[in-house]
């Protein structure tokens, strides 16, 4: 059942979100890029 | 009963479509470039002191309108409301993705101001090769490709990385570097940024999401992201405002180039859609051969070049098509196209997608509804149409308040230009309706 998917339970798609490598590898490089503007500006 | 989510996506699909869609995905890649490369040529009609950060930011504007009216024009907000039932946490990635690009696009601008475009275009060009590399990593891509394919698809990424290198030397007109650590880091980190952008395109389309949808969610964080940065580092509401009434006049160049860099990047996710983001990177960024034919045939730059500096235009633009006709060249195989299918498994078990949905995404088919009828077609609502006639408005109103750039144009060139990107979108928009008809 669609049901039983750890992402269809409440808060489960957050859960599946933060724990994904496809999230992180952006979000640390938008973190870095930030980082760099702001020590260049 | 099996659940819908752990369904086993069919093996193949039929290697007719596959080549057809590839086909779609390379003259979208194609028509990427020629759209993204005039998109800059509205920006060189501004001639007023207006900061670079106020430029980029009502760029976002125009994308931003243009963005949430084209989509409703040519599907219906409907439709993505149906995207976003099947896969809700890819607004994370959308948004995600806005933010890279306006952080990115600030970057280059003090790198361009720091190194100068010669130095900075070729470092944050380094995109492509990012971009195989996430996509080999990440997606599955390349991957069972063999020898021949990799050596093309790399090769063609170098060769377009050199070209691009001979084009920005020769038309650069800066002064030598006056912050050359600062302007290396900004390039480089624009380079960075926009190759890693490509990571929640290629998750959203291997998951199913249509592209017309994915960029309505990108925009919101693009502009988000904007707005905040022209904010902090652009004095505060009041001095930005200041900055936006000294902008009136040009608003309607800025917001255009704006609204074409919206369809050169829609071409461009339907090539990562349909081809990849390793080959789809490298063919959209022809754009920069595209730039400069704008600047030279129709705004004059360049005129009375040294032959050497000639033989460098010609060698560089000769580099660049030659990497993006091997790329081109580069189909994917059977083997490669089934680790995709892999890849996108992956996201419709984690997420609990439904697995018809990734199915038709990859065959660029409309999914059944969960009832298993086929899904409606696309209806436009009231909705659609305000949004259309309310972006309409606000061009009609900004062009009729817009100023009459006092600057030479080569009126012919211009037109041969602008024919050559109505051929492409003509080319590209038939070659999408027939083979997927924007699913």
């Amino acid at each position: 059942m669609l049901d039983e998917n750890p992402a269809k339970k409440p808060g489960g798609v957050w859960i599946m979100i933060l724990t994904d490598l496809h999230f992180w590898v952006p979000a640390i490089i938008l973190l870095a890029g930030l980082a760099v503007l702001h020590w260049i500006r | 009963m099996e659940s819908s989510s752990t369904k086993i996506i069919p093996q193949s699909v039929e290697s007719l479509r596959l080549r057809k869609l590839q086909l779609v995905g390379i003259l979208c890649g194609f028509g990427a470039g020629a759209w993204l490369g005039a998109a800059e040529a509205p920006t060189k009609l501004v001639k007023l002191g207006v900061s670079p950060l106020v430029v980029s930011l009502l760029m976002v504007f125009g994308v931003f309108l243009a963005r949430w009216s084209l989509p409703a024009l040519i599907r219906g907000t409907g439709q993505m409301r149906a995207d976003i039932r099947q896969a809700p946490h890819l607004i994370v990635w959308g948004i995600l993705a806005g933010c890279l690009w306006a952080v990115a696009n600030t970057l280059t601008i003090f790198a361009i101001r720091d190194i100068g475009l010669s130095i900075a275009f070729p470092l944050w060009n380094i995109n492509s090769l990012l971009g195989i590399f996430w996509g080999y990593l990440l997606f599955n891509e390349l991957r069972d490709a063999g020898k021949l394919r990799w050596l093309t698809v790399l090769g063609g990424a170098l060769l377009m990385f050199l070209g691009a290198t001979l084009l920005a030397v020769a038309s650069s007109t800066t002064s030598p570097a006056e912050h050359p650590l600062r302007g290396i880091l900004a390039a480089l980190g624009a380079g960075l940024l926009w190759g890693t952008m490509y990571v929640p395109y290629r998750k959203a389309y291997l998951t199913g999401m249509n592209p017309l949808s994915f960029i309505a969610f990108f925009t919101i964080g693009e502009l988000g992201m904007m707005l905040t940065l022209a904010l902090l580092y652009g004095g505060g509401p009041v001095a930005l405002s200041h900055q936006l009434g000294l902008a009136r006049p040009v608003l309607f160049w800025l917001m255009l180039g704006g609204f074409v860099w919206v369809i050169g990047d829609l071409f461009q996710q339907f090539a990562a859609k349909y081809i990849g983001i390793s080959r789809g990177i490298p063919l959209s960024n022809t754009n920069q051969l595209w730039g400069l034919l704008w600047g030279i045939l129709v705004f004059g730059e360049l005129r009375g070049l040294s032959t050497s500096l000639y033989a460098q235009v010609i060698g560089g633009s000769l580099l660049m098509a030659a990497g993006a006709g091997a790329i081109a060249l580069s189909s994917v195989t059977g083997k490669e196209h089934a680790r995709w299918k892999q890849a996108a498994d992956r996201e419709s078990q984690r997420y609990g997608v439904d697995a018809d949905y990734v199915q038709a995404a990859l065959s660029g088919n409309q999914a059944s509804s969960p009832s298993g009828l086929p899904a409606p077609k696309s209806a436009r609502t009231w909705l659609d149409y305000v949004l259309v006639i309310a972006a309409t408005t606000i061009f009609i109103t900004l062009a009729v308040l817009a100023r009459a750039p006092n600057m030479a144009l080569n009126w012919p060139a211009l037109a041969a230009l602008a024919a050559a990107m109505l051929i492409f979108l003509l080319a590209c928009g038939l070659a999408l309706g027939r083979t997927t008809r924007f699913n």
